[in-house]
C-alpha cells in the first residue's frame, strides 16, 4: 500500500569537476491524493531536484518514485514524455510561456499531445483560460501581459489537459504581494474544487501558509513538518 | 509523433528577416549553379562533338585580326588538307541590336556544305526543290550572290520563310549604302551535333568582299578564320604544316583542332568557365555555411523553448524533427525560388547568350540537381542543431537563461 505520490530512499547526486555532490540521500516522502504541499528550505537544498524527480523530468540515482501507482524509475526513458503529458502540469517561477504564441495558443500546446479532437481541444483551452479569468486576454502575446497574467496563463496551460498532479516551482517568486495572493487563490481553488494534488516550492512563509502542509528541507533531509492553516 | 507545427510556424515568422536572407541566399546559389552548370555543359557538348579531322586557322595575334585571302590557296597546298573554307564573323542584327542579334558567318558555301555534311541537315531547300536538298541549296547559293542558309531556330524566331528577302544591319561591315544588307533565304538547316547550332546564318563570302571593297574601303577584306578539313588522322601534321608555312609572315597563324578552337573561343573571353566555376563554387560554399550558421543560431535561440516543450511532454524526436523540417523548408523554398527564377529568365538568358553560346540551354536535370543541392543543404545544416536539441536534458534546458 502506497500513497498517491511516494518517494522511497531516493538518492540524487551530481558529479562536477571530479567532486560528487549528494543532493538527496535516501529521501522518503509520501503525499496523499488532493494534498497541497509546500516545500521550503534554503537555496541549494534540493527542492527543485525533488520536483524534477516527481515530475519525471529527471531520474533519481537510486530509490523509487511512485506516482498514482506507476513506478517512474521502472519506466523506460522513452516513455517519460508521454507520462508527463498525461499526469503532470508544470508551473515555473519565470512563467516559461512560448513568447511567439498567444495566451490561447500556449494553452493549446499541451492539448496537441492528447487524442482529443480539434474542437474538444479548443473547448478545453477556453475553459482553462476561463478558470484563471483570462478569457478576454486569449489573443495577447506573453509580452503584452503583466507578470501575474502570464503566470495565470501558465496555470491554465498546466491544467488544460486535466492532469492529477500540479508541480509548481516558486510560482509567486517573481510576483508582488497582491498578484502572488491572486495566484495562490487560484492554486487553492484548483486543489479544493478540482482535487488537484499540488506540490509547490516557495521561499515565502505567507504563501506557504495557504497550503495544507509545509515541509522543510535541509541538506537533503526533511527536517521538520508543520501543519498549515489549510486556507 | 506530435510536432509543434504552430510553434515552428510562429518561430519562422518571428525571425522572418534572418529566414528571408537564408531563402534568398539559397535561391541565389541554385540560380548560380543552374546557370554555370548549363554553361559548362553547353561548352562541353560543343567540344565533345567537334570533329577531330577539322582544324581552324586564325591569326597568331588574336581572333580579331583577319588573315589575308591569298592564304586560302597556300593552305590548300599543305599535305593532308582536303578542303577549306573562309569563315568570317559578320555580327549583324535584324531590326533590334539586342533581341535581333544572332550569329552569321561569311563562308564559301559549296565547300562549307561538303565539310559539314555530317554536322547539319538541310531542312528545306529553295522553292520548288526536291530530291537532294543539299545539292539544291549549294546550286542556289552559287547562282544567287545574296543567298543565305539559315538555322531553323532563327527562321522560327523571326518568322522567316525560305524565299524571303531579309535585312540585316551590320556595324562591323557597314553597308556602303548606309543602310541594311539584303539576303535571300534559299534554305534552312538543323543541327545534327552539338558543335554547331540551329541559329547561324551562312552566306557567300564574296558578297561581303565585293560589296564592301566596291565602296571606299581602304583595306581589303580578310577572313577571321579558315576552317580546314584534313585527311583522316592528318590533323596534327596539318596544324604543324600550316603554322610552319606562315612562320615568317606576313601574318603568323595559330592553328587548332576544332575542339581546341571551341575551348579557345571561350578562353578568348578569359577562361570563363574556370573563372565562373571558381567564383560559383566559393559562393555555393559561402551560402552553405550561412545556412549552417543560421540553423545553429536557430537551435541555440531555442534551448529554453525546447526545455518547455520537453516538460510539456513533447518527445525528443518530434522536437528534433521540427528543427530539421524548418531547415528543409527554408532551403526548399529557396531552391524552388531559384528554379522559378531560372525558368522565368531562361528565355532572356538564352537570347542574351545566343550570339556566343547558341546552344545554351538549362535542362530539367540541371534544375533538379540545383533543387537537390538546396534540399541537401537544409538536411546537412539541420542535423547538428537537431541532435543538440534532441539530446538536451529538460532540466538543463529549463535552467538556460533566455
Ligand atoms: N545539473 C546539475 N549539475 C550539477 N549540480 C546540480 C545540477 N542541478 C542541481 N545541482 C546542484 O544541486 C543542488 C540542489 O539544487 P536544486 O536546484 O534542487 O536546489 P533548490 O533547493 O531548488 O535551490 P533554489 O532555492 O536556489 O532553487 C544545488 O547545489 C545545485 O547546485
Ligand atoms: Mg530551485
Amino acid at each position: 500500500m502506497s500513497a498517491f505520490i511516494e518517494l522511497r530512499q531516493v538518492r540524487k547526486q551530481y558529479s562536477r569537476a571530479g567532486e560528487t555532490l549528494v543532493v538527496l540521500d535516501g529521501l522518503d516522502l509520501a503525499i496523499p491524493q488532493a494534498d497541497f504541499l509546500a516545500l521550503m528550505g534554503p537555496s541549494g537544498s534540493g527542492k527543485t531536484t525533488i520536483l524534477n524527480v516527481v515530475g519525471a523530468l529527471d531520474q533519481p540515482d537510486a530509490g523509487s518514485v511512485h506516482v498514482d501507482g506507476t513506478d517512474l524509475t521502472q519506466l523506460p526513458s522513452k516513455r517519460l514524455p508521454t507520462w508527463r503529458a498525461e499526469n503532470v502540469g508544470f508551473i515555473f517561477q519565470s512563467f516559461n510561456l512560448m513568447p511567439v504564441l498567444t495566451a490561447y495558443e500556449n494553452v493549446l500546446l499541451p492539448l496537441s499531445l492528447t487524442p482529443l479532437s480539434g474542437k474538444e481541444r479548443r473547448k478545453q483551452a477556453e475553459f482553462a483560460l476561463e478558470v484563471v479569468g483570462l478569457q478576454d486576454r486569449m489573443d495577447h502575446r506573453p509580452n503584452q501581459l503583466s507578470g501575474g497574467q502570464e503566470q495565470r496563463v501558465a496555470i491554465a496551460r498546466a491544467i488544460a489537459t486535466d492532469p492529477a498532479v500540479i508541480i509548481a516551482d516558486e510560482p509567486t517568486g517573481d510576483l508582488d504581494r497582491e498578484t502572488a495572493t491572486q495566484v495562490m487563490d487560484l492554486l487553492v481553488r484548483l486543489n479544493e474544487e478540482m482535487g488537484k494534488t499540488i506540490l509547490m516550492v516557495t521561499h515565502d512563509p505567507v504563501v506557504a501558509e495557504r497550503c495544507r502542509r509545509t515541509l522543510h528541507l535541509d541538506k537533503g533531509v526533511l527536517v521538520e513538518a508543520t501543519e498549515g492553516s489549510g486556507a | 509523433m506530435s510536432v509543434p507545427f504552430l510553434q515552428v510556424r510562429r518561430q519562422l515568422r518571428a525571425h522572418w528577416f534572418r529566414n528571408l536572407l537564408t531563402v534568398g541566399a539559397v535561391s541565389l546559389a541554385v540560380l548560380l549553379f543552374a546557370f554555370l552548370v548549363s554553361l559548362i555543359r553547353t561548352l562541353d557538348a560543343q567540344v565533345e562533338d567537334s570533329s577531330g579531322e577539322r582544324v581552324v586557322v586564325q591569326s597568331a595575334v588574336s581572333l580579331f585580326v583577319d588573315l589575308p585571302l591569298d592564304y586560302q590557296t597556300k593552305i590548300e597546298s599543305v599535305p593532308g588538307v582536303m578542303e577549306l573554307t573562309k569563315w568570317q564573323w559578320f555580327g549583324a542584327y535584324h531590326k533590334d541590336p539586342n533581341s535581333g542579334f544572332f550569329p552569321q558567318f561569311a563562308v564559301d558555301p559549296d565547300r562549307m556544305l561538303r565539310m559539314y555534311e555530317a554536322d547539319i541537315e538541310i531542312e528545306e531547300g529553295p522553292p520548288g526543290a526536291s530530291g537532294d536538298l543539299r545539292a539544291a541549296v549549294a546550286r542556289a547559293m552559287a547562282e544567287e550572290k545574296r543567298a543565305a542558309l539559315v538555322g531553323v531556330k532563327t527562321m522560327e524566331k523571326f518568322g522567316w520563310k525560305v524565299g524571303d528577302t531579309v535585312q540585316l544591319i551590320c556595324t562591323i561591315f557597314p553597308h556602303p549604302s548606309g543602310g541594311a544588307w539584303d539576303f535571300n533565304i534559299v534554305g534552312s538547316y538543323s543541327k545534327k551535333k552539338d558543335n554547331v547550332d540551329d541559329q547561324t546564318m551562312f552566306f557567300r563570302f564574296d558578297y561581303l568582299e565585293d560589296t564592301f571593297s566596291g565602296g571606299d574601303a581602304a583595306e581589303a577584306v580578310g577572313t577571321g578564320t579558315y576552317f580546314v578539313q584534313t585527311a583522316p588522322g592528318a590533323s596534327a601534321a596539318v596544324i604543324d604544316g600550316i603554322d610552319a608555312l606562315f612562320a615568317n609572315g606576313p601574318q603568323r597563324t595559330r592553328t587548332f583542332t576544332e575542339a581546341a578552337f571551341q575551348q579557345g573561343f571561350v578562353s578568348m573571353l578569359g577562361n570563363l568557365p574556370l573563372f565562373l566555376g571558381t567564383i560559383g563554387g566559393a559562393v555555393l560554399f559561402a551560402v552553405f555555411f550561412s545556412v549552417v550558421n543560421a540553423m545553429l543560431i536557430a537551435g541555440r535561440q531555442r534551448i529554453r523553448e525546447t526545455g518547455i516543450l520537453k516538460a510539456l511532454g513533447f518527445s525528443d524526436g518530434s522536437i528534433g524533427l521540427s528543427l530539421l523540417l524548418e531547415s528543409l523548408l527554408l532551403t526548399s523554398v529557396g531552391g524552388l525560388l531559384g528554379v522559378a527564377v531560372v525558368l522565368g529568365a531562361s528565355q532572356a538568358l538564352k537570347q542574351g547568350l545566343a550570339g556566343f553560346f547558341p546552344n545554351f540551354e538549362v535542362g530539367p536535370g540541371t534544375l533538379l540537381q540545383g533543387f537537390a543541392i538546396a534540399v541537401l543543404m537544409g538536411l546537412v545544416a539541420g542535423i547538428a542543431p537537431m541532435l543538440h536539441l534532441m539530446r538536451l536534458r529538460p532540466t538543463a534546458a529549463l535552467r538556460n537563461e533566455g
